[in-house]
């Protein structure tokens, strides 16, 4: 087993909107609306990446605040962890 | 559900509600379209297809099908198919009859669709009186197929006031038969307009579901009955009409509308045969009325960030106004209750 990874839960789905990134979980259905900007383009969700990693380019202050984001969207289901390989 | 970023305007809709057809073998009572015969010119498999990958370039994430009865198309699962090669989640509305284990077995070879079957009662007589004879055990028949399968499958009933004492004993068939319920708003259009007298549940009976649904997390309403929700239920659905912001509806024609439930030329917002699903929804005038549109005569209600007025269609439909507020929203069963006590004393 590898060390564990994240990805985009198959029930949901991720699109870039003005304000950042809208997420879908069809389960309920729920949206979450997230004022990411630009910081993160949707299709960082596309494939598995490691807890820690984010797009290139990010200041100290953006990684902080993404990281925060990312284990809000894990801890509602949107993403889910899985093996790196 | 922050309104906030929705009332920035979404660049596409969160879901489209397709009416792919209103050819269907059923002629049920409250059929929201009148389906029975199909429309004059629908729209072809070509058209179809074309319309799948608009909606897929768009970003739509969900389609939910609907009619009529979309598996009366012959190429409804082809349909099907060009919507899940492009990873489109669907949901297909169906009164059951036409699911065979073939079709079932079939359809689970995906994960992304999801079935729900319209049963309007929990015994036969009661279903089969708005939906026609023999209709509740093929129906039945087709959920318990779906149940042992993959496919997430819920029984879906319009709450009417012949079936509105029974609802939690749907509640249990449904979960008897390993599949959640659904329960919908039953609005005056189609053939539900030319019986809503007949078929409305009293204010009373919205009042009584209102509290069980409260009781109920586990039910769906396909958010058709904010204008009734709880506290209880915030944060489960919408607390706002969704229409012409996250959601329209496509006709079997190819006609865009703000909902399922206004399909009329007075909102009709534009057609795939003439302009672009994106050029519709980005520029249509009838969007745009939805998207500006404010119930200010419900403003001061104590119940306003909950339902922000209610369901504009069935204003329309019956005060044949859209700001007019939901006529049937809760705080107007209770007064409605309240006049017609005090009317009798």
């Amino acid at each position: 087993m590898g060390a564990a990874g994240i990805k985009l839960h198959p029930a949901c789905r991720v699109r870039q909107e003005g304000f950042g990134l809208l997420f879908y979980d069809s389960r309920g259905p729920r949206l979450l609306f997230a004022e990411t900007g630009s910081l993160l383009p949707p299709d960082f969700f596309a494939e598995t990446r490691s807890r820690d990693e984010l797009p290139p380019g990010l200041n100290a202050r953006q990684e902080e605040v993404l990281r925060n984001f990312m284990t809000k969207l894990l801890e509602r289901g949107f993403l889910r962890e899985q093996p790196l390989c | 559900m922050s309104n906030r970023f929705v009332e920035q305007g979404l660049r596409s809709p969160v879901n489209l509600t397709w009416e792919v057809s209103l050819l269907c073998n059923l002629r049920c009572s409250h059929c929201l379209s009148a389906s029975g015969e199909a429309a004059k010119d629908e729209l072809t498999t070509a058209e179809a297809l074309a319309l799948v990958e608009e909606v897929h370039q768009a970003g739509v994430f969900q389609i939910n099908f609907g009619g009529g009865e979309p598996f009366m198309r012959p190429d409804f699962e082809q349909i099907l198919d060009a919507c899940h090669e492009r990873g489109i989640m669907t949901c297909i509305s169906t009164n059951g009859t036409l699911l065979d284990a073939a079709r079932v077995a079939r359809l689970s070879q995906t994960r992304l669709v999801a079935i729900q079957v319209s049963l309007d009662g929990a015994t036969s007589s009661t279903c089969d009186a708005v939906r026609g004879q023999g209709v509740f055990a093929r129906a039945t028949e087709a959920v318990k197929l779906l149940a042992a399968s993959s496919i997430p499958t819920s029984i879906n009933t319009v709450l009417t006031t012949h079936n509105a004492s029974e609802i939690p004993a749907m509640y249990e068939l449904a979960q008897s038969l390993g599949v959640s319920l659904r329960v919908s708003r039953f609005r005056p259009s189609g053939r539900g307009a030319d019986n809503w007298e007949d078929l409305r549940p009293t204010p009373s009976q919205l009042l009584e579901f209102s509290d069980w649904l409260a009781k109920s997390g586990d039910v769906r309403t396909g958010d058709s009955f904010f204008s009734l929700t709880s506290q209880e239920r915030q944060g489960l659905g919408l607390n706002l009409c969704g229409a012409a912001k996250l959601t329209c509806c496509v006709g079997p024609t190819g006609n865009m509308y703000p909902c399922a439930f206004l399909q009329t030329d007075r909102f009709l917002a534009g057609s795939l045969r003439d302009k672009s699903f994106q050029q519709i929804w980005d520029s249509s005038e009838i969007y745009e009325s939805f998207r500006s549109l404010r119930i200010h005569s419900c403003e001061e209600c104590t119940r306003f960030d909950q339902c922000h007025g209610g369901c504009p269609a069935v204003a329309w439909h019956l005060k044949n106004d859209l700001s007019g507020g939901d006529p049937e929203c809760l705080e107007r069963c209770v007064t409605s209750i309240a006049d017609a006590a005090k009317a009798a004393a």
